[in-house]
């Protein structure tokens, strides 16, 4: 009986929208910086705090996949314009019970790392170190941009069945405030 | 009928479309991998979904409960067999939900019990202490390769490195400075430059004094060892030393580690698992229920709606639509076969009705001919059943009886005579002729009524509806009172004109003989028989002239009268006329209100009249007689009239003579013909006015007479009609 109830409960409740409150993830500082070979490079220092469900989860061997969506636009571009760049840094971090070890892995170049403590893995995983973003010169130096950057938890990679609860469960909305500032190249 | 399957097939469509996101969820479900990112807006499409099937099937529900509620015919058998059917789907599918989801609670819990658990600890144990004797080896031989460093330059260290990794089977073996500065580095793959760095961790607790041995996972997914060790001589150097795991420890562990994974994480989403699935089943439920809902409404009410129309008809034929025709069902069953045959007996019926109609109208148009002829006729005319009740009557019954047909209509002859006592004869002899069975009969009948003395001859006849079947009397009579007045009027004016020639003739030789008789012997003879014979002639020439007078009378009354008529101003002529009366010893006064009117009539015949009556009153009054004339405007029927009325004081009309005191030779004075009240009442006549005699209240008699008014002088006014007893009173 308390299945049905819970199944009454998501049913009334996974038609609410997913409110995007800023929990769990902070950002301490994030830079854009242009290299010497005139590569806009981005440095962030991003704290993550799991709270008790996420961190449980973890334990348990979910793998949670974290993803960091840098987006650069026209300042004056049109909603259905499409962006100049944008990149997606997918990284998912898991708990491996035999060696005790998390480890972090990069799904973009399948880089693996361990760290033998939690803490470890999410510094590592919050400092982003000199990450290209485009070449300046493919920008246009009259032109205003706009480059958001917003890192959080990907509810669509944990598994199915935790899907529907976490979509309703605030406890699994662990995202940031979107980070914007204006680029004049 | 178009909007209808629409509506079919648009829930039909959404049915079909949420049973196959249903099949799609399921299909997400087992393959997470491929269809994993449709499971969210698949089963947010099917809420949708549900929600508006369900907006639907309420929508259903609410126009079958307005229907119910508004007695719409057919309604109450639709919302029986709506709650009938979703009782039958709602059970067995409420009872195979509810066992589902036991076996399916039931059945996850049995995936995790106690023994596998403990199973997948001990066997991540054995892996663990497996790998741990590993690790320690490795450790050992970490140790012992960072002591066998003697030369600490950079380069001896660069060229030992390579040996040491060589001979110890490493992946790669890199010499670092306590600060984390890298000193040298061998790595088995020469393109790597750089060294697996360790994590910050591992430096504290290595710099700490305690080193660090570790499995972790390399590039390739096979597992790693990695040692941490610092040189026990103090020289401020750390080895990190990374080897490979045998393949076939680490390809079991890898494996049991993947499981041992897998097994946690199910076991941890155990309740979600549950709730998904108790999520799909409960979706999967209410799609049936709401489909099974629908269905039922639509089917119940495509059943009933040869029901629903047939009740509609039956309404319509009860309220006289016989006209309603139904639509035949489309499938040929015994709805249809009823729906037909509704049809046909509604064509039937109105056929009837249309045949009955036209019968009717031809039975009140006869009606109508048969009752404007009856109304037309002065005849009196009316129907009596077998019981002797009254069912019809014409407006001459009404007015000879002077009863109104309403009153007669469904009256029995005897209740007539009862509530009218004057009609008693009539009902009486007429009764009489009925009760002694004559079939056909004829009488004259003679009421006394307040108007008078009433004659009617009455024919009675049976009614026969059927020929030979008698079921009634008709009952016909004349007032015939006017007619034997006229017929006795017309005898005596013979009568009296015969006489009157009669009579005259001799009359003159008979006075001139008495008068030659008296001229010749009365100077001869003795002056007695002179006395004698003087008394005698005198008596015969006086006699004569009484008896020409009543002979002149006589003729008066017979003489075919020749008016004259002309304008007059009737305040005017009677001042003139009661004028002459003034001086005697009786007192004659005037109450004169017609002042104005002026009515067509003969001087010379009305003032016979007035002179007659005033003659008569002179006489009723005696020496201290009080005689009014009076004098009034009425109005009767849209035309003027005046009423001259003539009173006296005397002991007035004998009351058993009264109604026929303006007949000839009905007189109660010893003295006159008899004659003057009939030449009155024959000259009002004549002048299209009626008369009538009567005994007022405060004594003595009057006569009063309407006589028919011609113009009203621009100064009238018309006073207020008064009762002739308020009229004639004394001055």
């Amino acid at each position: 009986m308390k299945t049905l109830a819970q199944t009454i409960v998501a049913i009334l409740f996974l038609c609410a929208p997913v409110i995007g409150i800023a929990e769990g993830v902070e950002m301490r500082r994030v830079a854009l910086t242009l290299s010497e070979d005139g590569r806009i490079l981005l440095d962030a220092d991003i704290k993550f705090n799991l709270n008790d469900t996420v961190s449980e989860a973890l334990e348990n061997g979910v793998p949670l996949t974290f993803e960091t969506h840098v987006q650069l636009r026209r300042a004056s571009a049109w909603v259905w314009e499409s962006d100049v760049v944008e990149h997606r840094l997918r990284t998912v971090l898991r708990y491996r019970p035999l060696s005790g070890m998390y480890e972090l892995r990069n799904l973009v170049g399948d880089e693996r790392l361990s760290f033998a403590t939690r803490d470890a893995a999410l510094r590592t995983l919050g400092n982003i170190v000199a990450m290209p973003i485009i070449e300046r010169k493919q920008l246009d130096l009259d032109e205003d941009y706009l480059v958001r950057i917003d890192v959080g938890l990907d509810i669509e990679a944990l598994p199915l069945p935790m899907r529907p609860m976490a979509y309703i469960k605030r406890d699994w909305s662990i995202t940031s405030e979107p980070w914007e500032w204006r680029l004049r190249p | 009928m178009n909007k209808r399957r629409f509506d079919v097939a648009a829930a039909a469509m959404l049915v079909v479309l949420l049973l196959a996101s249903l099949h799609m969820i399921s299909a997400a479900v087992q393959r997470s991998e491929e269809l994993g990112q449709w499971f969210i807006p698949l089963l947010l499409f099917t809420l949708v979904g549900l929600v508006i099937l369900f907006g639907l099937v309420g929508w259903n529900l609410w126009q079958l409960l307005r229907d119910y509620r508004l007695r719409v015919a057919g309604s109450r058998l639709s919302a029986r067999l709506t709650v009938l059917f979703v009782v039958l789907a709602l059970v067995p599918v409420s009872v195979v939900y509810f066992y589902s989801m036991r076996f399916l609670s039931s059945g996850i819990d049995s995936w995790f019990d106690l023994q596998v658990d403990s199973a997948m600890e001990d066997a991540l144990t054995l892996s663990k202490l497996s790998l741990d004797l590993h690790k320690r080896e490795r450790l050992k031989l970490s140790e012992n390769l960072l002591s066998s460093i003697e030369d600490t330059s950079q380069t001896a260290m660069a060229l030992s490195v390579n040996d040491m990794r060589a001979s110890s089977g490493a992946l790669e073996i890199t010499l670092f400075s306590v600060q984390g500065k890298v000193l040298a580095l061998s790595h088995a793959n020469p393109d790597i430059l750089l060294p697996t760095a360790p994590d910050s961790g591992m430096v504290q607790q290595v710099v700490a004094g305690d080193n660090y041995v570790g499995v972790a996972s390399g590039p390739d997914g096979r597992l790693l060892v990695r040692c941490l060790v610092l040189d026990k001589a103090r020289r401020g150097i750390v080895l990190q030393a990374l080897y490979p795991v045998p393949e076939a420890l680490s390809d079991i562990s890898s494996s049991l580690q993947d499981a041992y994974e897998a097994y946690r994480t199910r076991a941890y989403m155990r309740s979600q698992i549950k709730f998904s699935f108790a999520l799909s089943l409960s979706m999967v439920l209410l799609l049936g229920l709401f489909a099974a809902a629908w269905a039922a409404v639509f089917t119940a009410r495509r059943l009933v709606q040869p029901i629903s129309d047939i009740a509609e008809g039956t309404r319509a034929v009860a309220e006289g639509n016989y006209d309603k025709q139904l639509p035949l069902p489309k499938v040929e069953d015994e709805l249809g076969f009823l729906v037909n045959s509704f049809n046909a007996m509604t064509r039937r019926i109105a056929h009837a009705r249309n045949a009955l109609e036209e019968g009717r109208h031809k039975l009140q148009a006869q009606h109508n001919y048969l009752e404007t002829v009856l109304g037309g006729l002065s005849t009196g005319v009316m129907a009596l059943d077998g019981d002797g009740r009254i069912q019809t009557a014409n407006r001459a019954a009404e007015q000879i009886l002077g009863v109104s047909v309403a009153d007669l209509a469904g009256q029995g002859l005897q209740e007539l005579g009862r509530h009218r006592e004057s009609l008693q004869p009539f009902v009486d002899r007429v009764m009489e002729s009925f009760e002694k069975g004559v079939h056909e009969g004829r009488a004259e009948i003679t009421l006394y009524r307040g108007a008078g003395r009433q004659v009617l001859l009455c024919r009675h006849s049976p009614l026969e509806t059927d020929p030979g079947t008698a079921t009634g009397h008709v009952l016909v009579f004349d007032d015939v009172t006017e007619l034997l007045k006229a017929q006795r009027d017309a005898a005596w004016g013979e009568v009296a004109r015969r006489l009157a020639h009669e009579i005259k003739n001799p009359l003159t030789p008979i006075q001139l003989s008495a008068e030659r008789l008296r001229r010749k012997y009365l100077g001869k003879l003795p002056p007695e028989d002179g006395v004698v014979l003087d008394r005698a002639t005198h008596t015969i020439v006086q006699q004569v002239e009484a008896m020409k007078t009543m002979v002149n009378d006589f003729s008066d009354y017979a003489k075919p009268s020749k008016l004259q008529v002309k304008p007059l101003q009737v305040d005017e002529f009677l001042g003139e006329v009661v004028a002459l009366y003034e001086g005697g010893t009786q007192h004659v006064v005037t109450d004169l209100n017609a002042s104005g009117l002026t009515i067509e009539a003969d001087p010379v015949r009305l003032r016979q009249v007035m002179h007659n009556l005033l003659k008569n009153a002179v006489e009723a009054g005696g020496e201290r007689g009080h005689i009014v004339v009076s004098s009034r405007v009425g109005a009767e029927g849209g035309n003027d009239f005046v009423e001259i009325a003539v009173s006296d004081n005397g002991p007035g009309f004998d009351p058993d003579l009264i109604d026929q005191v303006f007949e000839p030779y009905v007189t109660s004075k010893t003295k006159g013909t008899g004659l003057g009240l009939a030449i009155v009442k024959r000259i009002v006549a004549e002048h299209g006015g009626w008369v009538h005699a009567e005994n007022p209240h405060e004594g003595g008699g009057r006569v009063v007479l309407h006589l028919p008014g011609l113009a009203l002088g621009t100064d009238q006014q018309l006073p207020l009609l008064a009762g002739i007893d308020g009229e004639g009173e004394d001055a």
